[in-house]
């Protein structure tokens, strides 16, 4: 069976099993290996993709439910190429990342977040990144960052 | 230039080069490797935790579709191993642990792989399992490794028997004396932890060919020079057939500091001419995760009124699973973790590996020093209180100093933990306490020592300076996460070279380009790579300046490396650019390069006929940390949470201030998960209950805090520019602190981690029985093999 949908603007059909998890599709067709796969049962946030500009995590969405819907993975978030998106830009500049596996996810659900919450709290970001897992960072450093997107500077970069 | 001008200048908070690329999910870590050029192997893991295996047949997998290779133990005899070489790569004749693997097999797909796998037929006869350590030391306990006596022993000075794989013991002093002084007060505590599962992002993976007669194997590690060696032993090839490279690693911890599947991987690649990509499955990373070790630990000290310690005595049982592995070595550092800290009139410790049939166990950021601290802090305590002595006064009066002797009788330089408290009391002074914010719950708060050393060893270095003035840094050093390769090394070559750090290439990691080195981990890069590209700089100055000091006919010892230039000292804008040196030296003798290598220094050692059975027995680079924790925890719940987390961490010098942040504010963070929630029970079948990330709890971003940090330069150190490792030491010991800071809210005996809410609660109801350790015998000697 084959599906149609759209990634990071461009029209890609996949035929196959429409049960595969979209994070397979991503990753194991288009190679698009951005988006990690860790746990693989919706806890760890590795895998977020904006599904029609909503962040979801790919291991849980069957490519077959996304007929006509919008993906946009970490390689399109800022247009491609070596552009960064202010999120992206933050985390560059307070330089908190480590391993970085859980990054490219990072990076979804707080791009999506900030585009909607233009002051949030610092515990209303902690809640917002409930659903990403880090092993390396202990997060504050991460919150910091984004924080500072918003133009509430917490620590010098 | 001096030295300390070079430290100076090395000093910056550098950002991390990978950062870009990790962010827009360009990085191809060992797990972005694929494609239709790859096939895919899996394993045949046992589901059993003991049995004899009676009957395997691979031969219906070979006609399954796809299939392009199919290993069992036949196909890689060797067995490997940390100190002994108990551990075969594919079960032959015996299971051992739930999850060991027993054949290797690669087809087309994944999918073909996991199908062909399911018609292997597989026939065991069960043999009775050793669940525990209590099991496994109890009298006729079943053997784990009934042929213990015939394995090949790596390591000299070896003590063992039957269950115990290894045994390390110190003794200093007449200890019975001691005890039996009539002044002192004797206190005893039991303690126990469970395991710690690393959870790296990426799991261990390795994608491997077979050219030309040489194995390639790219992957997932912190230890490419141990992936080489394990490999050769485990196929039975020379070392000389294998190259390992590393691209980045998604998260180490320790978990990637032995081998574990890529030999399989290799012995595929060679079956099938195929490139073979292997990756561990979540619940396979997390069912074989080469954990940190359970222990069990008795302490028992002899202590004055006025608080001096004139006897300690402890013994520690590491579980290592099925096969020795890192637990053997890690006997020889509870001399160091446990025995450190204080000053002690005389000192007996047992620190003994035990096997049993559990899956193997392994390395863990500060492992060993972990459960060590929380136990030692947690006793230290309760002596405080059994002679009513301030907690804090207590270690101000005994924490080591200048000239003071370690458990083994090594000579420690220089006051450190001493002043770091006071650096701690500053820090709590600046911010505050935070008990208002406990509002009516149980509050508690806690200040612990640790002691850490770094593990220094074989590190190789060379430097090429490139004519256009760049240098290339070619080391087997890798880059987990921690920044090393990004930000400290770099930046000590640039400082010794007088260039900026942009203008360093770290190359990543290739045994086939740069010499032998331990790999990453016990916050070593820093120092022994670092120490080694130090010397191969010096090489590449005095090249540089045996030809400037001609062309500027000026003495070599006024010239001076900076800016891109080599100039006279003092007057900025003399002289001429590295390049045209370069240009200089080229022309007369060829490119410009230096080699470096390091290695322990050995300058300490413990007193004679004090240690039996230790890898090592006084260590070079002694690292401390001081920690403070306030809590608040939920009376009705058993809840707890951290209001404040406090470190004074000893850096040497802190060469990128804000990449410490990051490992302080991690490592902390990892420690909370450990001492509150992190959890691995083991089930009647052997394995462990928790598969995935919904059953084991990893730290969440509202499970942490700021942690406000001091770092403390200026101790003495072997490493370059004076630093130490800061990556490792952050976890040391947060369990501590929190187990010492709950026992203070509660008013309780805290003696195992982790506190889970149910744990807590039994303490504050009093429902948690006092822990004995019935299988360590409180007569220290009939803990070890001596008393056999």
């Amino acid at each position: 069976m084959s599906v149609t949908l759209s990634v990071n603007g461009e029209e890609r059909t996949f035929t196959g099993d429409p049960r595969t998890p979209l994070i397979d599709v991503l990753r194991d067709h288009m190679r698009l290996t951005g988006a990690k796969s860790v746990c693989r049962e919706g806890f760890c946030g590795a895998c977020t993709v904006h599904v029609d500009g909503e962040p979801m995590v790919s291991c849980l969405i069957p490519v077959g439910t996304l007929a006509g819907r919008a993906v946009t993975t970490i390689e399109g978030i800022a247009g491609g190429g070596a552009q960064l998106n202010a999120v992206q830009q933050a985390l560059l500049d307070h330089d908190v990342v480590q391993c970085g596996m859980c990054f490219p996810g990072m990076v979804m659900t707080l791009s999506a977040f900030l585009e909607t919450s233009a002051q949030p709290t610092r515990a209303a970001l902690k809640a917002e990144l409930s659903g990403n897992a880090c092993r390396c960072t202990g997060y504050e450093r991460i919150i910091d960052a984004a924080l500072s997107v918003t133009g509430q500077e917490v620590a010098a970069p | 230039m001096t030295d300390a001008g070079h430290a100076e200048k090395a000093v910056m908070n550098f950002p991390r080069r990978d950062a870009q690329d990790k962010i827009t999910g360009r990085t191809r870590y060992t797990t972005d490797v694929g494609g239709s050029e790859v096939i895919h192997a899996v394993l045949l893991r046992a589901e059993v935790a003991s049995a004899r295996i009676v009957r395997l047949d691979v031969e219906p997998a070979r006609r399954m579709p796809g299939v392009r290779a199919i290993a069992t133990a036949d196909d890689a005899p060797g067995l490997y191993g940390i100190g002994i070489a108990d551990h075969p790569l594919l079960a032959r004749d015996a299971i051992r642990y739930h999850g060991e693997p027993i054949v290797a097999l690669a087809a087309d797909t994944l999918d073909q792989a996991r199908a062909a796998l399911a018609v292997i037929e597989l026939e065991l006869a069960p043999l009775p399992a050793v669940p525990t350590m209590a099991a496994a030391l109890a009298e006729d306990a079943p053997l784990v490794h009934p042929d213990w006596k015939s394995y090949e022993v790596l390591a000299e000075g070896s003590v063992r028997q039957g269950n115990v794989a290894w045994e390390a013991t110190v003794t200093r002093g007449d200890s019975d004396a001691a005890f039996a002084r009539p002044d002192v007060t004797i206190v005893e505590g039991c303690y126990q932890v469970g395991r710690q599962s690393h959870v790296p992002f990426e799991p261990r993976a390795a994608v491997v060919s077979y050219e030309d007669g040489r194995f390639h194997i790219h992957t997932s590690t912190q230890v490419p020079w141990t992936v080489r060696d394990v490999t050769a032993r485990a196929l039975g090839v020379p070392e000389s057939q294998v190259r390992v490279t590393v691209p980045a690693v998604g998260g180490g911890f320790g978990l990637k500091f032995d081998a574990s599947i890529e030999p399989c991987a290799a012995v595929l690649a060679r079956m099938s001419g195929r490139t073979v990509s292997i990756v561990n499955s979540r619940r396979e990373e997390q069912m074989t995760c080469l954990s940190r070790e359970n222990a069990e630990i008795r302490i028992r000290s002899a202590v004055t009124q006025e608080g001096e310690i004139v006897g300690r005595e402890a013994t520690v049982l590491m579980d290592c699973g099925a096969y020795g592995g890192e637990q053997v070595f890690l006997t020889s550092m509870t001399a160091h973790t446990l025995g450190g800290n204080y000053r002690l009139g005389t000192a007996r410790l047992s620190s003994r590996a035990i096997y049993t049939n559990t899956p193997p166990n392994g390395a863990f950021r500060a492992c060993n020093g972990v459960y060590n601290t929380f136990a030692l802090e947690r006793h230290t305590d309760e002596i405080a209180d059994a002679i009513g002595m301030d907690r804090l006064e207590f270690r101000r009066r005994n924490v080591l100093g200048d000239k003071d002797l370690g458990s083994t009788g090594q000579v420690f330089e220089g006051n450190v933990l001493g002043p770091m408290i006071d650096r701690m009391e500053a820090l709590r002074a600046s911010s505050g306490d935070r008990k208002a914010l406990a509002d009516g719950r149980l509050y508690g708060r806690a200040t612990t020592v640790g002691t850490w050393f770094i593990f220094v060893g074989l590190s190789a270095a060379t430097v090429n300076l490139n004519s256009d003035g760049s240098a290339t840094l070619v080391t087997t050093g890798v880059e987990i996460g921690q920044g090393t390769m990004m930000q400290a090394l770099p930046q000590i070559v640039a400082a010794s070279l007088g260039i900026p750090p942009e203008q360093v290439i770290v190359k990543s990691a290739d045994t086939d380009a740069a010499g032998r080195d331990l790999g990453v981990g016990g916050g070593r890069t820093t120092v022994s790579i670092g120490a080694a590209s130090v010397a191969a700089c010096e090489e590449v100055k005095a090249k540089l300046l045996d030809v400037a000091s001609e062309m500027l006919q000026t003495d070599r010892s006024e010239l001076v490396l900076a800016d891109g230039r080599i100039e006279i000292a003092g007057r900025p804008g003399t002289g001429t650019t590295i390049q045209q040196v370069i240009a200089e030296v080229e022309s007369r003798t060829g490119p410009v390069s230096g080699n470096g290598s390091f290695t322990a220094p050995g300058a300490v050692s413990a007193l004679p006929g004090c240690v039996a059975g230790h890898f090592l027995d006084a260590i070079d680079l002694p690292v401390f940390a001081v920690h403070d924790c306030e809590l608040a925890i939920d009376p009705d719940t058993g809840q707890v949470e951290i209001l404040a987390y406090r470190v004074v961490q000893d850096v040497g010098r802190a060469l990128n201030p804000r990449a410490i942040h990051g490992q302080i504010q991690g490592g902390v963070a990892q420690g909370l998960g450990y001492a509150l929630h992190e959890e691995i029970t083991i089930n009647d079948s052997g394995a462990f209950d928790q598969q995935g990330f919904e059953s084991y709890h990893l730290p969440l971003a509202a499970d942490v805090i700021p942690v406000e940090f001091d770092l403390y330069e200026g101790a003495p150190s072997c490493g370059p520019l004076g630093t130490k490792g800061a990556g490792e030491v952050p976890i040391l010991n947060v369990g501590a602190t929190v187990a010492c800071a709950v026992a203070d809210a509660t008013g309780t005996k805290v003696s195992s981690l982790p506190l889970t809410p149910p744990k807590v609660m039994a303490l504050i109801d009093g429902r948690q029985p006092e822990l004995q350790h019935h299988h360590i015998s409180p007569v220290w000697v009939e803990n070890t093999l001596q008393s056999a």
